[in-house]
C-alpha cells in the first residue's frame, strides 16, 4: 500500500518529465491529478480508523543513507490523510480552472503547478523530518516563478520577490528550530524518523523546550501568515495566478499548521506551556499564540473590512481565517485538534473555491475588480450568482458547510474543560467570535457590490461555462458534504488526538 | 423512520430537488415546494394528536463530546409545529398567485423550502448546538428571501442588513452557549436544566454572575431574531421582500422563534433574575417604540411590521417575568399559569392574526397594482368585501376585542403576567392604546371612504386562491381563544388564573376601546394624514443612528487598522528589514575597492591578524 | 661571526621591501618582481634555519633546503602563469598601470 503513497509524490514528477518531452500540459496535468484524487480515494477506502494508536498505516520507506539514518519515508495517519484529501482536490481544481490558453510558456506553467502539489502531498505524507521540510521548500520557488512570470498587476516582479524572501526567511527560521530540536533530542541513533524523535523527544529539558516551541511558532507561523508575519500574504495572492492562489492559500499555507500538529506540539510538550522569563515575563509560548491569533481574527479582520478590491479582500481573508484554526490548535485537547484539522480542510477548500471564482471573474476582462466599479452581474450570470452565494456563505460559517462544522468543534474545545473556571483561553475565543460578525461584513458586502443592486461598470458578463462550473462544483460538493456529515472526517481524524490526550 | 424527521427533512429534500433539477421550471417547483409542505402539514396534525416521540440521530462524536440532530417533543412543539407548517401551507397557496408573473419563481419556492427546513429544525431541537444551526439557516432563508428581488438596491441592501443583525445577535447567543457548556459541561436543554438544578444549591457568586451572562447573551440570539430593541432596525426594511415572506417569516415564525427559545430554555431564567428584569425591560421598550412609530407609517407593511415588533416586545416582556416569584416554576406541559406560557400563548395567537393582516394587505396590494401607500387607498371596502372582513376581523384579534377574538385572551395573559411591576405594566397599557389608535388608523384610510387613487379606483376582490387562507386563518384567529381549540395545542384558554379579577381585563378593553374611538375621530373621512409628528416618522431616527455608528466604530476603526497594517507592520517591520539589508550592503560594499593593491593591503592585514591570534594570544 | 639573526633580519627586510613594493609601486610587471623578491626572502630564511640548526651529528638539517627547491620550482610556475594574465590584461586594457584596473570597485 505504501507504494500508493509513492505514486502520490512520483506520478506529477513524471508527468513533468513527460511534459517537458512533448506531451500535451494542460492534458497530462489534468490526467495526473485525478489519478491523484483516485489514488487517494483508494487510500480513504483502505484507511482503518479503528486505529488507536498515532500508528503511521501505508508505511513505506527508501533509504538512502544509513548514517544518520535518512530515508524517504512515508506513512498517513488520520490528520495527513484528510490534508492529501485536500490537496488532491484543490490540485485537480487548480488545473482545471487554468484557463486552455495561457500567455508565456504554457509547458513551464503546469511544471510548476504539479511540482507544487508534490511539494505539499509530500510534505504531508512524510514521516521523515528532513524530507518533511524539504518538500515544503520544494514548493516555493515555483510560486516565485509563477508569481513573478504569470501574475496579475504592474508590481508583480516586486510581490514575487518579496513573498519568496519572507516565505524563505520562514522556512529558514523554522530550520533552526528543527536543527535545535534535533539536537537536543538524547537519541541513542541518529535518525530523522518523525515516530521515533517523538518518542525520546520529551526528555529535552523545559528550559530549552520552550525557547524552541517559540522558533517553531515563528518559523511556522511565517509559513502560515501568523500576525504580525502576514504581510506577504495579501499581495502574494491578489498578484499571483489562480491556479498559485488555489494551491498556496488552499493548501501549502496548512503546511504550518500541520507542522504544530505533528512536529512541534507532540515532541515539545512542555515547551508550551512553560513561562518564558525574559520580557515576555509570565506569558508562555501558548498565551503568545492566544495573543497573535486575537490580532488574525480582529486586526486583519478589520483590515478586510477597508478593502475596496475583491482579490486583496480575499487574500487578507484567508489570513483572517487561519485565526481559527490557531485557535483550535491552542485548546490543547482532542476536540480542538480535531476542530483544527476539520478547519484545515474546510478554509482550504472553501479559500480555493474563491480564489477560482475570482480568477473566472478576471477572465471575463472587468476593468479592475475594484468592488465600486462591479455591480449587479447577478441578472446577466446567475449561475455565477449562485455559485459564489455558496462560495461567500460557506467562507463565513453557515452551518451546512465543513467550515460551520470546524468552528464549532474549535469553539466548543475551548470551553470542553473549563468547568466554570474561565481563563485566558475562553476569553479569547469570546473576543474571537467577533470575527464571525466581522467576516459576514466584508463578505456580504463583497457579494452585494459585486452581484446584486444597480449594474456598475460593466453592464452584463457572460455566465460560467460548463468547463468553468465543475471544479466549482467539485469543491462545493465536498464542503457540503463534509458539512452535512462531518462524523466521516471526525472519525478518521479522532483516534490520533484521543489517543495523544487520553480521550477527554 | 420517526415522524418528526419526516417533517425535517421533507422541505429540506424538496429545496434539493428544486435546485438540482427543476430550476429552470418556476411552475413545477412551486408543485413541489407546495406539495412537501402539505405532506409535512399532514404530519403536524398527526403530531397534534399524539403521533412522534423524542429520537435523535449523531452527528460528530469525540470522546465525551456528542453533537446531535435530536428531537424533543412537548406540547408547545406540537402546536409550534401545527403553526409553522399551517401557516406555511397557507402562505405557499397563497404565493401561487402572488407570485405567478415573477421571473424566479424556482428561487423562491427552493428559498421558502429551506425555511420550512430550518424552521422546523427550530421548534424540534433538544439542544443548543442543533438550534444553533438552525437557527443560523433560518437567517440565510430569510437573508434569500429578502433580497429575492435583488436587482432593486434597497432589497438587496435590507437582506444585507438583515442577516448582519442576526449575526450580532448570533454572536451573543453562541458566547451564551459556550458559557453553558463551560459550566455544564452539555448542550442539551434537560441536561443543563439537571445541571443547573443541582447548582442552584450550591452556587458560588461567580458561577451566578457566569449565569447571568450566559442568559442574557443567549437573549443577544433572540433580540437578533425577534428584532428586538436595540437590535430592531432590520425588520421594517425586511419589507422589501414580497409579502407572502413577509407573512410567513418577518410576522408568524421567524421571528417568533426568538421567543420560542427563549420559552423553551425560561429554565435559566429561575437561577438568572437580573437577566430577566432586563428581559422584561426590552421587550417594554420595544413594544413602546414600536407602537409610537406605527402611529405615523404610511405604508401598509411597515405598518404591520411595527406592529409585529410591538407584539413581539409583549411577548418578550412577558417571559422576562420567568421566576418572579409569584409563579412557580412549573413543567412545560402544565397549565399552571406560567409567564412563559402566556408568552407562549401570545405567540400563538399572535402568528394567525398577524399572517392573517399581512396575507391580508398582500391581497391588497396585489389588487391596487403593487400600491403600498395607506394614502393611496380607500374605499375597498365596497370593492373586497371578503378582504376587508377578513382584515377587519384580524385587526379585531390584534386589538384584543374582549372574549370574541383570541388575541383578547392572549393579550389579557401577558398584561397579567407584567401586573406585578407597574413601570413594566403601564407602558404595556399604553401600547394597548397605541396599538388600537394605529390598526384603527390604518383601517378606516385604507378601507374606508372614497378611494384615494386610480389604483384603488380599479380594485377588484382577489381570486379565491388568495382569499381561502385568508378565511381560514380569520377563522383561527377567533377560534383560537376558544378553550376546547386551545386545549388542543396544550392549554386552556380559559383557566388563565385573573390574580386581580377583572381589573386587567377592564382596563385593557378600556384603553382599546379609546384607542378606536379616537382613531376614527381623527381620521374619519381625511385625505392626508391631520398629525405630524417627524420623530416618529422617522423611526426615532435609529436607522442614521447605527450607520453613524457603523461608519464610526467599524469603517473608520477597518481604515486606521488598514494603515496601521501598512505603515507599521508592512512598511516598518517588513520593508524596513528589507531596507537596512539593502543599507548594510551598500555598506559593505565600500570595501570592494576594485583596486589590486587594496586588496593586497587588506590580504596582509589579514595575515598579521592571524599570526597574532595564532601565536600571541593562543 | 655572522650568526643566525644577522641572515634572519636580511630577510626580513626583504620581506618588506618586496612588500612594500606589491603595495606601493604602480606598474604591474613591478610589482610582480617585489612578489618574487618576498619569495627569495623566504627562501634565504628557510637556508638560514637549514645552515644553522645543525643536529648532534653537526648535519645540517636539509628540509628546509629541499623546500627552498619546491619553492623556486613553484615561484617558476606562478611567474609563467602571472605574466601570461598580464600579457591576455595588457591585450584587454592597453595598460600595465595598477590604478586603472578599477572595474571591479563597488
Amino acid at each position: 500500500m505504501s507504494l500508493f503513497l509513492y505514486l502520490l509524490i512520483f506520478l506529477p514528477i513524471g508527468a513533468c518529465v513527460a511534459i517537458l518531452s512533448g506531451a500535451p500540459a494542460r492534458l497530462t496535468a489534468l490526467v495526473v491529478s485525478a489519478v491523484n484524487v483516485a489514488i487517494c480515494a483508494l487510500l480513504v477506502l483502505a484507511f482503518d480508523s479503528a486505529h488507536n494508536l498515532t500508528i503511521f498505516q501505508f508505511e513505506g520507506a527508501i533509504e538512502l543513507l544509513s548514517e544518520p539514518q535518512l530515508a524517504l519515508s512515508v506513512g498517513l495517519d488520520g490528520m495527513s490523510l484528510i490534508l492529501v484529501i485536500l490537496a488532491t482536490l484543490v490540485t485537480l481544481c487548480a488545473v482545471w480552472c487554468t484557463p486552455v490558453s495561457i500567455p508565456g510558456n504554457q509547458r513551464l506553467f503546469h511544471i510548476c503547478t504539479l511540482l507544487i502539489s508534490t511539494g505539499a502531498i509530500g510534505a504531508f505524507i512524510s514521516t521523515d523530518l528532513f524530507f518533511f521540510y524539504a518538500f515544503h521548500e520544494l514548493a516555493l520557488i515555483p510560486t516565485f516563478l509563477m508569481i513573478a512570470y504569470w501574475g496579475y498587476g504592474h508590481e508583480r516582479r516586486a510581490i514575487a520577490w518579496k513573498t519568496t524572501i519572507y516565505l524563505a526567511l520562514g522556512g529558514i527560521i523554522l530550520l533552526a528550530g528543527l536543527l535545535a530540536l534535533y539536537a537536543n533530542i538524547p537519541t541513542q541513533e541518529a535518525t530523522f524518523n518523525i515516530e521515533a524523535l517523538t518518542k525520546d523527544a520529551s526528555q529535552i529539558p523545559a528550559g530549552t523546550q520552550k525557547w524552541i516551541a517559540l522558533t517553531l511558532l515563528v518559523g511556522f507561523g511565517i509559513l502560515v501568515s501568523l500576525f504580525p508575519f502576514h504581510s506577504w500574504a495579501a499581495p502574494a495572492y491578489s498578484a499571483a495566478p489562480t491556479p498559485v492562489a488555489m494551491l498556496h492559500a488552499g493548501v501549502l499555507k496548512k503546511f504550518g499548521l500541520y507542522g504544530l500538529l505533528r512536529v512541534a506540539m507532540p515532541m515539545l510538550p512542555e515547551g508550551f506551556n512553560t513561562p518564558l522569563g525574559f520580557f515576555f515575563g509570565d506569558l508562555t509560548v501558548m498565551n503568545l499564540m492566544l495573543i497573535l491569533l486575537l490580532g488574525n481574527i480582529l486586526f486583519i479582520g478589520l483590515v478586510t473590512i477597508s478593502q475596496d478590491y475583491l482579490d486583496k479582500m480575499l487574500g487578507f481573508s484567508s489570513v483572517m481565517h487561519m485565526g481559527y484554526a490557531f485557535l483550535g490548535i491552542a485548546c490543547y485537547n482532542a476536540v480542538g485538534w480535531t476542530g483544527a484539522v476539520m478547519m484545515m480542510f474546510a478554509h482550504g477548500i472553501s479559500i480555493a473555491l474563491l480564489f477560482a471564482l475570482c480568477g473566472n471573474l478576471r477572465q471575463r476582462k472587468l476593468p479592475s475588480l475594484d468592488l465600486d466599479s462591479l455591480g449587479g452581474l447577478g441578472k446577466s450570470a446567475p449561475t455565477f450568482a449562485l455559485l459564489f452565494g455558496f462560495a461567500a456563505f460557506a467562507s463565513i460559517g453557515l452551518p451546512g458547510f465543513a467550515n460551520f462544522a470546524s468552528e464549532l468543534l474549535i469553539f466548543l474545545g475551548a470551553f470542553q474543560g473549563a468547568d466554570g473556571e474561565f481563563g485566558m483561553l475562553q476569553i479569547v475565543t469570546i473576543l474571537a467570535l467577533w470575527g464571525v460578525v466581522i467576516s459576514a461584513v466584508y463578505m456580504l458586502r463583497a457579494y452585494r457590490k459585486t452581484f446584486q443592486g444597480d449594474t456598475g461598470e460593466t453592464e452584463s458578463i457572460p455566465d460560467l461555462s460548463a468547463s468553468e462550473r465543475w471544479p466549482i462544483i467539485i469543491l462545493i460538493a465536498a464542503l457540503l458534504a463534509i458539512g452535512f456529515f462531518p462524523g466521516l472526517f471526525v472519525d478518521i481524524i479522532k483516534p490520533a488526538f484521543t489517543a495523544f490526550h487520553g480521550a477527554k | 423512520m420517526p415522524l418528526p424527521f419526516i417533517i425535517l427533512f421533507l422541505p429540506l429534500i424538496a429545496a434539493l430537488v428544486i435546485l438540482l433539477g427543476t430550476r429552470r421550471s418556476g411552475q413545477t417547483s412551486a408543485m413541489v415546494s407546495v406539495g412537501s409542505v402539505l405532506i409535512t402539514l399532514a404530519c403536524a396534525i398527526a403530531m397534534l394528536f399524539g403521533a412522534g416521540e423524542a429520537a435523535s440521530l449523531t452527528w460528530m462524536t469525540i470522546g465525551d463530546l456528542t453533537l446531535d440532530i435530536g428531537i424533543e417533543i412537548d406540547s408547545k412543539t406540537r402546536s409550534m409545529m401545527f403553526i409553522v407548517t399551517f401557516i406555511g401551507a397557507l402562505v405557499h397557496i397563497f404565493s401561487l398567485q402572488y407570485m405567478k408573473d415573477d421571473d424566479a419563481k424556482a428561487r423562491f419556492f427552493g428559498g421558502l423550502s429551506l425555511f420550512m427546513f430550518s424552521m422546523t429544525g427550530i421548534v424540534l431541537a433538544d439542544n443548543f448546538a442543533m438550534m444553533f444551526i438552525f437557527w443560523e439557516l433560518v437567517g440565510v432563508s430569510s437573508y434569500l428571501l429578502i433580497g429575492h428581488w435583488y436587482q432593486k438596491n434597497s432589497a438587496a441592501d435590507a437582506a444585507k442588513k438583515a442577516f448582519l443583525m442576526n449575526r450580532i445577535g448570533d454572536f451573543g447567543f453562541m458566547i451564551g452557549i459556550l458559557i453553558l457548556f463551560g459550566l455544564t459541561g452539555s448542550l442539551s436543554f434537560s441536561d443543563i436544566n439537571n445541571g443547573l438544578e443541582i447548582a442552584e444549591g450550591a452556587s458560588e457568586s461567580k458561577q451566578a454572575g457566569l449565569l447571568t451572562l450566559a442568559t442574557l447573551c443567549i437573549f443577544c440570539g433572540a433580540i437578533g431574531k425577534s428584532a428586538q430593541f436595540p437590535l430592531h432596525t432590520w425588520l421594517p426594511d425586511a419589507m422589501e421582500g414580497p409579502t407572502p415572506v413577509s407573512a410567513l417569516i418577518h410576522a408568524a415564525t421567524m421571528v417568533a422563534a426568538g421567543v420560542y427559545m427563549l420559552v423553551k430554555v425560561s429554565f435559566l431564567l429561575y437561577a438568572a433574575p437580573l437577566a430577566a428584569e432586563v428581559i422584561s425591560y426590552i421587550g417594554c421598550i420595544t413594544a413602546l417604540i414600536a407602537a409610537l412609530i406605527a402611529t405615523q407609517q404610511d405604508d401598509i407593511k411597515k405598518v404591520l411590521a411595527y406592529s409585529t415588533l410591538s407584539q413581539l416586545g409583549y411577548m418578550v416582556m412577558a417571559v422576562g417575568f420567568v421566576g418572579m416569584g409569584e409563579f412557580d416554576k412549573q413543567g412545560p406541559d402544565s397549565n399552571i399559569f406560567d409567564p412563559a406560557n402566556a408568552a407562549y400563548f401570545h405567540l400563538y395567537t399572535h402568528a394567525f392574526f398577524k399572517a392573517l393582516l399581512f396575507l391580508g394587505s398582500g391581497a391588497v396590494i396585489y389588487a391596487c397594482h403593487h400600491q403600498q401607500n395607506i394614502w393611496k387607498m380607500g374605499g375597498l371596502k365596497q370593492k373586497m368585501p371578503i378582504t376587508t372582513g377578513t382584515f377587519a376581523i384580524g385587526t379585531a384579534a390584534l386589538l384584543g376585542i374582549p372574549y370574541i377574538t383570541s388575541g383578547f385572551f392572549s393579550k389579557d395573559s401577558v398584561l397579567a403576567a407584567t401586573y406585578s411591576k407597574p413601570h413594566v405594566f403601564i407602558p404595556a397599557l399604553c401600547t394597548v392604546f397605541l396599538t388600537a389608535f394605529y390598526m384603527t388608523r390604518l383601517f378606516v384610510v385604507a378601507f374606508l371612504g372614497k378611494a384615494k387613487s386610480d389604483d384603488a379606483e380599479h380594485a377588484k376582490e382577489v381570486p379565491p386562491i388568495m382569499f381561502l387562507p385568508l378565511v381560514l386563518l380569520a377563522v383561527f384567529s377567533i377560534a383560537a381563544g376558544w378553550s376546547f381549540v386551545s386545549k388542543l395545542f396544550g392549554f386552556d384558554s380559559h383557566h388563565i388564573p385573573h390574580p386581580h379579577g377583572l381589573l386587567i381585563p377592564v382596563l385593557a378593553s378600556l384603553m382599546g376601546f379609546a384607542g378606536i374611538g379616537i382613531g376614527f375621530l381623527i381620521y374619519r373621512g381625511k385625505e392626508k394624514d391631520p398629525i405630524r409628528i417627524p420623530l416618529l416618522a422617522n423611526k426615532f431616527g435609529f436607522d442614521e443612528l447605527y450607520a453613524g455608528i457603523v461608519r464610526i466604530f467599524q469603517d473608520t476603526v477597518a481604515y486606521v487598522a488598514k494603515a496601521l497594517d501598512q505603515i507599521l507592520i508592512d512598511g516598518l517591520l517588513v520593508r524596513g528589514l528589507g531596507a537596512i539589508t539593502a543599507g548594510t550592503g551598500s555598506l559593505l560594499r565600500r570595501l570592494q575597492v576594485g583596486n589590486l593593491q587594496g586588496y593586497a593591503f587588506l590580504f596582509g592585514l589579514g595575515v598579521i591578524a592571524i599570526i597574532y591570534f595564532l601565536i600571541i594570544s593562543v | 661571526m655572522v650568526s643566525l639573526n644577522e641572515y634572519l633580519l636580511v630577510s626580513g627586510l626583504l620581506f618588506a621591501i618586496g612588500f612594500a613594493g606589491v603595495l606601493l609601486r604602480r606598474n604591474i610587471i613591478v610589482i610582480f618582481m617585489c612578489l618574487e623578491i618576498m619569495l627569495s626572502a623566504a627562501n634565504l630564511s628557510l637556508v638560514a634555519f637549514s645552515r644553522f640548526n645543525l643536529s648532534e651529528a653537526g648535519v645540517p638539517n636539509y628540509n628546509g633546503q629541499v623546500l627552498v627547491f619546491f619553492i623556486i620550482t613553484v615561484a617558476a610556475a606562478e611567474v609563467a602563469l602571472g605574466l601570461a594574465i598580464i600579457v591576455a590584461l595588457f591585450r584587454a586594457r592597453r595598460t600595465v598601470h595598477v590604478e586603472d584596473l578599477d572595474s571591479m570597485k563597488n
